[in-house]
């Protein structure tokens, strides 16, 4: 077979000095899929818009098909038949299946005073037929009327509708079930059948080794290794990834759970589009447990955690706090009842970036006792707090002036785990707590969260890491289209299990999962 | 604490106060950058003027006007001498209460272009004020103790009512503030011009004017000339305001709830604070800031309402941007502007240059301000050349 | 295409209903009673013909701020662009005139001229949002504020008053035949040249942006800038088209009212723009960003501004003129508070970084 892309010594320096590729050497060959894995930062999409000609390489050379070539624009890239599926879509959401495929490619009609939107039609059609995408029904449909799953079809249909040989797909089943992820991997099949080069980025083991033909693991910006994806375990990658020995086992105390402190009844509740995302959830978390929440992204998940933190209205049921009823409470009046809320958008909800560490000390707290003086905050208690922050959690710079921006992510989020913690809460709403955290700040955060649960704090935790939610809970609800598919013992079920029930499915369970 | 903690510390504080030092190059840049433009307007006016005996021969054409002599008639018609320094501040005081008008909600991420509405409203709210509660009030001492709060009360209270509004229509209607309050701001000179008209009207006098208000009401000039209408006083309580929003934005609860929301609306929400409660309370209280500089525009100034109100709204915009919205720089922007209101009399009256120049003025300035990247992008190209050498921020 | 045909039914229907309730209303009232003369200035045919008239800046103001909003730029600057249209137009009428040019050929010209320093404007106001990353809602500002300096300034420096002279307007042009239809024909047939170039206009920038390439990336470009930029297509050059484009609707508007309706420049107050530009932000938001439901909401505002001319004829309702010229910016309040939230493109506002 012949090699597709060729990377020689691709170095990517960004300004500010930030090294995110470092002599990296690649060689792809055609029809194949290649995967790229590596941890979040390990440069794998920043080689890959490097390809795509959204950045300019600092040093080396790109070649496609033995040519040398030099992208400017991701429009160069497209005319050598490269495309890029990127993880979040580049969809225009009020446009039709058909406007978006032809965009930037119409068939312009007297002079560019009509498009042939027939001629797009009949290639749109016949795309659909010929790698079974299924979407011929859909042409005329605005794309924000579609499930994810089909919105990732169309990208392709766009991808092949440019002419395509070469397929980047940037983290593409994070916000599909494994279902339809499934159903993407047998769109691979199709595409390679038809001599088709794919490029597939990921951080999940288990689909690299699913779908690969070779596997290149990537970290800190350097290229660790190239390996056949027949030759290689889960262990071995995983080692390469991280470059230890990981283990995500966590060791924790039996489970003492004491009386109900949130209890939801019957929840429903839409988004901001109107549509219901959760429907009748009925969920109990006691103190001293953890309760975890599964699922894919965007099934509810945050409309349940906005609900129950005060973000946003539920259209029915009843949410309680240690017996009381607070479903008509603010926010402020919720968190006065001793209920702490670690966002998972920690820079867009939890700081305020542009506030240096004192100002964000107090965010929550500002009409506390504690912080006030009369009208005024009491900006001396404030600092002393922002200090206990920075020691007690680690929080570095341990600069109380310093801006939460200039923040990395880890120490970010320690800073708001801190404040949080601190409040001294008796219901923990912790969603995506790790997310984009280094190694060292999520194992320091999954103590804390055990211990918090130790002291007898009731925890709420949303995770979509799997990993995350199986080794720190003490129940799994896992949700499904808006309502608990089941609620499950980790110790019980199997990865798999969860798999099915996270795709809607039933399945048989020893239900010993304590009281609801 | 080790040498290299320090260090880091120090270079953190210089990065921030780079930044704020950075925002007041800017502004100073946006100055004379439009000084610049306005040289070569009145040099485009002078040459298509026609005049008896041209100022300036460039290369054979003549120009009607001088642009360094009308820069020098400005500068010494706004500072001068005492009449001319105190108009100047007359202006100034006046624009502080208009630019606060801007910069509260600014801070809470609301643009308010009311201000010119609320001001006019208020002003007619003080003098309807003042003339009714003086029929029942005698004169004197304790005329003026009863009338000039009266007149205050007045104008904050109906400029309020006038923020209050658009607040109201944003948190009910999720209206869009920056269309609300322009619009507004006709309704504003139309409401209150037939308001006057049909009731409040002084028929002894040709004009649409109230009655004067009564000389206990009267905010007379003191320790300055008579004929510019400007007492020390009440510059003083103005720039007394302007602390007091000062101590509000930066130590109060409200005031840090305001610019949490401003900053990043998400966290605000987050952290419990009440959209609806910061959008209110910053409206109305811009809309009885303006009330208040409309109720001084009142008694200090005319000594009656009538129509044809100066600009000061939207002049105080220009001034809350130029001074990056920050209470601490709007006294020596409002000076600015004061003495281009001042200054651009002085050139109408002594050149006949039109003085709605200022008004050209005005407008660049916010349009230069708004464009900080221009700057940067200046000063790099400057820096590349070796011509300056100036930190520019890192990564973007 | 279906939808957009029931829509349309839905509109036009419903206002022949309105017609018809008036036209029963006037059949029912009392003889010489004030609501028979309030009826009777409505069903007048010379009340149909003014509000197409007056609808003409606002609806051009209205196409003009969709073309930019749509590519994601917010432009608040449209008044300005209406008053520099405004005065120059008036100011190259009046050299040429001087000049001895014929005045069809000077109004003409004179039309051009005020679409050219619109436009001119625009790219200024372009280069400055969309090069130097100004914050698009105070520039906008600046624009008109500049614009309010500026023209009269312009004015007393070229004839010594803040109002220019007059220079007639282009009258109107009564089409063979149509005219002559009841009812319709001196409506729709014999109107100013600027009522049937808005009434062609709405159409034509719904078809634009629905159905050609500069429409679809226009759409692309405020919604989702990213999705441009990766099909290849510069979202700046798109954006530099969109407010060009604002700025020859915005032109049109600007000098078409003063030269079709009004027949000088007026620099006092607000000058003789008075916010009509504003009122034309309001009719997209209205019209939802459709051009022709947009059009629709400038002749609703214009109902309302065109009653004051009728009912100031009528003694016994003894209602302010004044209050009267602002009637559509109450009205156009009252309606946005029913009219709901509309869907704003997504992008809008924010800058778009090309580069890395």
């Amino acid at each position: 077979m012949s090699v597709a892309v060729h990377l020689d010594g691709i170095t990517k320096r960004f300004p500010g000095g930030v090294l995110a590729n470092d002599q990296i050497d690649l060689e792809i060959e055609q029809g194949s899929v290649h995967v790229l894995l590596g941890e979040n930062g390990a440069g794998k999409s920043t080689l890959m818009n490097i390809l795509y000609g959204l950045y300019e390489p600092t040093e080396g050379t790109v070649r496609i098909d033995g040519e040398t070539v030099d992208f400017e624009t991701p429009q160069d890239a497209i005319e050598r038949g490269v495309g890029m599926i990127h993880q979040h879509f580049t969809l225009v959401d009020p446009m039709t299946v058909l406007e978006n495929i032809a965009l930037g490619w119409e068939p312009i009609r007297y002079g560019g005073l009509a498009i042939d939107d027939g001629a797009v039609e009949a290639d749109i059609r016949e795309l659909s037929d010929r790698y079974g995408f299924g979407i011929a029904d859909d042409i005329h449909t605005p794309v924000e009327e579609l499930s994810v799953g089909v919105q990732q079809r169309i990208e392709v249909v766009k991808t092949l509708y440019r002419g395509a040989d070469i397929f980047i797909f940037d983290e593409p089943t994070s916000v599909l079930t494994p279902q339809e992820a499934d159903q993407l991997f047998e769109v691979f099949e199709e595409l390679t059948a038809q001599g088709k080069t794919i490029i597939f980025i990921t951080h999940k083991l288990d689909e690299a080794l699913t779908v690969a033909d070779r596997i290149t693991v990537l970290r800190d910006g350097r290229k660790v290794g190239t390996v056949d994806g027949a030759g290689t375990t889960q262990d071995e990658l995983a080692r390469q990834m991280v470059g230890r020995d990981v283990l995500l086992n966590v060791d924790k105390e039996p489970v003492n759970r004491g009386d109900p402190q949130l209890s939801v009844s019957d929840l429903s509740v839409t988004n901001d589009q109107g549509i219901q995302k959760v429907s009748g959830v009925d969920l109990t978390v006691h103190r001293g447990e953890i309760f975890g929440v599964a699922g894919v992204d965007g099934n509810g998940q945050s409309e349940l955690v906005e609900a129950i933190t005060g973000l946003r209205e539920h259209t029915a049921g009843d949410i309680s706090i240690d017996g009381r009823e607070i479903g008509d409470l603010s926010r402020r009046e919720r968190m006065a009842l001793g209920m702490s809320y670690i966002p998972g958008e920690r820079q867009e909800r939890a700081l305020v970036l542009d506030f240096d560490l004192v100002q964000n000390a107090v965010l929550g707290s500002q009409r506390d006792d504690q912080f006030r003086d009369g009208r005024q905050i009491d900006w001396d208690a404030v600092r002393e707090h922002t200090e206990e922050i920075i020691e007690t959690y680690d929080v570095r710079p341990p600069n109380p002036q310093a801006l939460a921006r200039s923040l990395s992510g880890g120490n970010q989020q320690k800073f708001v785990v801190g404040r949080e913690f601190l409040r001294e809460p008796d219901l923990v709403v912790a969603a995506h707590p790790t997310r984009g955290v280094d190694v060292g700040s999520m194992e320091f955060i999954h103590d804390q969260l055990l211990e918090m649960r130790d002291r007898g704090v009731a925890i709420l935790l949303v995770s979509a890491s799997l990993d995350e939610v199986t080794s720190l809970s003490d129940r799994i609800g896992v949700l499904h289209d808006g309502a608990f598919a089941d609620v499950v013992d980790p110790e019980s079920v199997s990865k798999e299990q969860l798999g099915l029930l996270m795709a809607g499915e039933q399945i048989e369970t020893e239900r010993a999962v304590g009281p609801q | 604490m080790s040498p290299l903690k320090e260090r880091f510390e120090g270079l953190l504080g210089t990065i921030v106060r780079l930044s704020t030092g950075q925002r007041i190059l800017v502004s100073i840049a946006a100055v004379i950058f439009a000084i610049g433009v306005g040289v070569l307007v009145i040099l485009a006016a002078g040459s298509v003027a026609s005049c008896g005996s041209p100022a300036l021969y460039i290369m054979g054409v003549e120009f009607c006007y001088n642009p360094l002599e009308v820069w020098l008639v400005m500068f010494d018609g706004s500072f001068g001498g005492n009449f001319e320094i105190s108009r100047t501040l007359r202006w100034t005081t006046l624009l502080l209460f208009t630019a606060l008008s801007f910069a509260i909600p600014y801070k809470a991420g609301l643009f308010n272009i009311g201000a010119q509405g609320q001001f006019v409203l208020g002003s007619l709210g003080a003098a309807v004020g003042v003339i009714w509660v003086a029929t029942v009030v005698p004169g004197g001492a304790v005329g003026r103790i009863v009338l000039v709060p009266t007149g205050l009360l007045a104008g904050a209270a109906v400029g309020g009512l006038y923020g209050f509004l658009p607040g109201y229509l944003k948190v009910r209607f999720e209206m869009n503030e920056v269309v609300t309050t322009l619009l507004f701001n006709f309704i504003a000179t139309a409401v209150a011009f037939v308001l006057v008209d049909r009731y409040f009207v002084d028929e002894s006098i040709q004009g649409t004017q109230t009655e004067a208000i009564p000389e206990a009401a009267e905010l007379n000039p003191q320790f300055f000339a008579n004929s510019a209408d400007f007492s020390l006083p009440v510059f003083v309580f103005a720039l007394g305001i302007v602390a007091a929003a000062y101590w509000l934005l930066t130590r109060t609860t409200v005031g840090y709830e305001l610019r949490a929301m401003g900053s990043q609306q998400k966290a605000a929400i987050f952290g419990g604070v009440d959209e609806r409660f910061t959008t209110l309370f910053s409206m109305t209280t811009a809309g009885a800031v303006a009330g208040i500089g409309g109720a001084l525009y009142v008694l200090m100034v005319l000594g009656r309402w009538q129509t044809g109100p100066p600009p000061l709204g939207f002049d105080g915009i220009a001034v809350s941007i130029l001074a990056g919205n920050n209470p601490l720089g709007l006294f020596p922007s409002g000076l600015l502007f004061g003495a281009l209101q001042s200054g651009g009399q002085a050139i109408q009256f002594q050149l006949g240059i039109p003085s709605e120049l200022v008004g050209v003025l005005r407008g660049l300035i916010i349009l230069l301000v708004a464009t900080p990247e221009l700057f940067r992008m200046m000063g790099k190209r400057l820096n590349r050349r070796g011509v300056i050498d100036i930190e520019t921020e890192g990564s973007n | 295409m279906g939808e957009v045909l029931r829509t349309a039914g839905k509109w036009i229907g419903g206002f022949v209903g309105l017609i018809l309730a008036l036209i029963v209303a006037r059949a029912v009232a009392p003889p010489g009673s004030v609501s028979e003369q309030i009826l009777d200035a409505l069903l007048d045919t010379g009340y149909a013909s003014a509000v197409l008239r007056v609808a003409v800046p606002v609806a051009f103001a209205a196409m003009g701020g969709i073309f930019a909003e749509k590519t994601g730029v917010i432009n608040i600057g449209i008044e300005g662009f209406l008053i520099l249209s405004a005065l120059s137009s008036v100011v190259a009428v009046v050299r040429l005139s001087d000049a001895g040019v014929s005045p069809q050929m000077a109004l003409w010209t004179g039309f051009f001229a005020g679409i050219l320093v619109s436009v001119g404007a625009a790219f200024v106001f372009a280069v400055f949002v969309i090069r130097f990353e100004s914050n698009q809602v105070i520039a906008g500002l600046a624009i008109w504020l500049i614009s309010l300096g500026l023209a009269p300034f312009v004015s007393l420096i070229l004839f010594e008053s803040v109002n220019s002279p007059s220079v007639g307007t282009f009258g109107t042009w009564e089409i063979p035949l149509l005219s002559e239809i009841p009812v319709l024909g001196p409506v729709l047939f014999d109107a100013s040249p600027m009522v049937y170039l808005m009434l062609v206009s709405a159409p034509l920038c719904w078809y634009v942006l629905r159905s050609t390439q500069l429409g679809r990336y226009i759409r692309a470009c405020g919604d989702n800038p990213r999705a441009l930029d990766t099909a290849g297509v510069s979202v700046s050059r798109t954006r530099y088209k969109g407010i060009l484009i604002s700025g020859v609707f915005c032109g049109i508007g600007g000098a078409g009212f003063t030269l079709g309706q009004l027949g000088r420049f007026v620099g006092a107050g607000e000058t003789s723009i008075g916010g009509r530009g504003f009122l034309g932000i309001v009719a997209y938001l209205f019209g939802n960003y459709n051009p022709i439901a947009s059009v629709g909401g400038a002749l609703l505002f214009a109902s309302f501004d065109a009653l004051q001319f009728r009912l100031q004829q009528i003694a016994a309702l003894d209602v302010p003129q004044q209050l009267f010229q602002v009637l559509p910016f109450i009205v156009v309040i009252l309606v946005l508070m029913f009219v709901g939230r509309t869907r704003i493109p997504a992008a809008l506002g924010e800058h778009y970084d090309e580069e890395e």
